[in-house]
């Protein structure tokens, strides 16, 4: 079966929910793909951050196919060792609290969503309210769409939940002014990621903290992009001046294989019983054995230092490319802000041509998230690519 | 008994000796190999867990003096459970950006970073000139 076979299935048996590039992908190995004609790629996107230890790393494979063999799912209802184990090592790890198994990134934000709301019943808030920035990404479920104020203005999936509003991003003062009684708690991405990579200022963070404390509402970071070593250390809010009490993770958990968590502190933790909250498939052993077979690989701090290391390198040398106006973000999350006038969209296509994958969140930007096992020639060659284009797309 | 066999057996007793003796040497050798192998295997293990075990009661001092800085789930969170009133918000004092870059770089510290990124950030993200004073608190007056 070859792509145009390919493309004529998808068009009649596939929701039209993607616009996919032309190319189909048969193997991948640490930062490299090729696709069914044998052609090669440098994968600076790893499937949108999802496979931060590399394509098929063999340590995560193992882990897989050991427990696939031995015990694939037997639902909440019953205990396996995987998920208890790696719920305590990501307790341990950040908030110390309790975790909840999802499948996704956008069933973590729903849970985060429900202990908030809970909470502030508790509280004796009749109607709470969750805050978010503008261009935050939190999910497409209809609770983190709601916390996602770009895509739920769309009229066509109206309407959306009640009790959300947002800010202008980064925006301390109109936080501190949003945040009162009936907040429940403050949703947002330390370094937005779908908007385009932009880090979330000192200012804001620590207002969102205070006005938090002052109103008893709770902190959620959505660490799902940010969280998992990309920003170069384990969780992004380890490189900020707050903690917050919870936090959400998804994207490279699993290292491939569908899984979410929300992770609490002791106290929010506390909040969600019996009956409030459940999935089928959460928590299973495959997807849980994946997750500790990364978490191995990524709780590292010398892979750490190398993404900062790395992240800091890109950075430099991107911004000393003709046609960058402006390079953004932490550890290796990375956004490029191009020149005005230069098309991301037409970058990012010559990019493919040229065998680099990454991707285009905005017009103006170019999102590179390469896989934290990405080696420094790999870098360099990722930069040239970029640099080569620009070069070729200002001559035209 | 032949005499015809006797010459030849010291020779073959001489050989298989030889042989033995080589052999009885040669898993000596291996046995003394893999003695030290298992020795170093084994101090390679304990220096693991014992680096790993001094990994663990560092980052968890650092955590409660993360957890002293920021009370993840103290009940003072419940006593601030009233109203705000957006125009009684205090603007961020020095007080709370003094604590910020302190929780800033106990976090930092906690997930690995170094004396110099942490004092990089406490620059950039909070102006601070002279941060010998919080990175001594946390990570220890710098080694001459």
């Amino acid at each position: 079966m070859n792509l145009t076979d390919l493309q004529a299935l998808e068009e009649r048996y596939l929701m039209r929910t993607y616009k996919r590039a032309p190319v189909e992908f048969v193997r991948g190995e640490g930062s490299l793909l090729w696709d069914a004609e044998g052609k090669e790629y440098l994968d600076f996107l790893a499937g949108i951050s999802v496979c931060s230890v590399g394509h098929c790393n063999p340590e995560v494979v193992e882990a897989v196919r050991e427990q696939a063999g031995r015990l694939m799912h037997t639902s909440n209802l019953f205990y396996t060792e995987p998920m208890v184990r790696l719920a305590e090592r990501l307790s341990e790890s950040s908030l110390g609290g309790r975790v909840f198994f999802a499948n996704s990134g956008t069933e973590a934000n729903e849970c985060a969503i429900k202990i908030a709301r809970k909470r502030a019943h508790r509280r004796g808030i009749e109607a709470p309210e969750i805050v978010s920035f503008e261009r935050d990404f939190h999910g497409r479920t209809y609770g983190s769409l709601s916390a996602t104020p770009a895509l739920a203005a769309n009229p066509d999936l109206a309407p959306m939940l009640p009790g959300f509003r947002s800010v202008p991003f980064d925006d301390a003062t109109a936080l501190r002014e949003a945040v009162g009684e009936s907040t429940a708690a403050v949703l947002i991405e330390p370094i937005q990621g779908e908007a385009g990579v932009y880090p979330l200022g000192e200012e804001s963070l620590l207002a969102a903290r205070e006005a938090c404390d002052a109103a008893g509402a709770l902190l959620i970071f959505d660490e799902i992009q940010t969280g998992m070593g990309r920003t170069g250390s384990l969780w992004a809010y380890e490189q900020t001046p707050v903690r917050p009490d919870v936090l959400t993770s998804a994207k490279a958990l699993g290292g491939g294989m569908p899984i979410g968590a929300c992770v609490t502190s002791p106290e929010a933790g506390e909040v969600l019983e019996p009956g409030d909250h459940g999935s089928t498939f959460a928590g299973g052993p495959v997807a849980c054995a994946a997750a500790l077979a990364v978490l191995e690989i990524v709780d590292d701090p010398g892979l750490l230092r190398r993404v900062r290391d790395l992240g800091a390198t890109l950075r430099e040398d991107l911004l000393a490319l003709n046609g960058v106006r402006e390079v953004r973000g932490r550890g290796l999350m990375t956004g490029v802000g191009l020149e005005e006038g230069i098309d991301a969209a037409v970058i990012g296509v010559d990019l493919l041509e040229r065998g680099l994958i990454v991707n285009v969140p905005e017009p103006g930007t170019l999102r590179l998230l390469p896989p934290l096992t990405v080696d420094p020639d790999q870098i360099d060659r990722a930069v040239a690519s970029i640099g080569a284009t620009l070069l070729s797309y200002a001559a035209q | 008994m032949s005499s015809k066999k006797r010459p030849t057996e010291p020779r073959a007793l001489t050989s298989s000796t030889a042989e033995r003796l080589a052999a009885i040497v040669e898993a000596a050798e291996q046995a003394a190999s893999k003695v030290i192998d298992d020795a170093e295997e084994q101090a390679r293990r304990e220096l693991g867990e014992a680096s790993a075990r001094a990994d663990r009661i560092v980052a968890e001092r650092l955590r409660e003096l993360a957890d002293e800085l920021d009370p993840p789930s103290s009940p003072r969170r419940e006593n601030h459970l009233r109203p705000v009133e957006p125009e009684a918000e205090p603007a961020p004092g020095p007080r709370s950006t003094s604590a910020g870059a302190r929780l800033l770089a106990t976090q930092m510290a906690v997930s690995g970073s170094s004396r110099e990124e942490i004092e990089q950030r406490l620059r950039s993200g909070f102006d601070i000139e002279d941060t010998s004073e919080i990175l001594d608190a946390i990570l220890g007056p710098e080694e001459e």
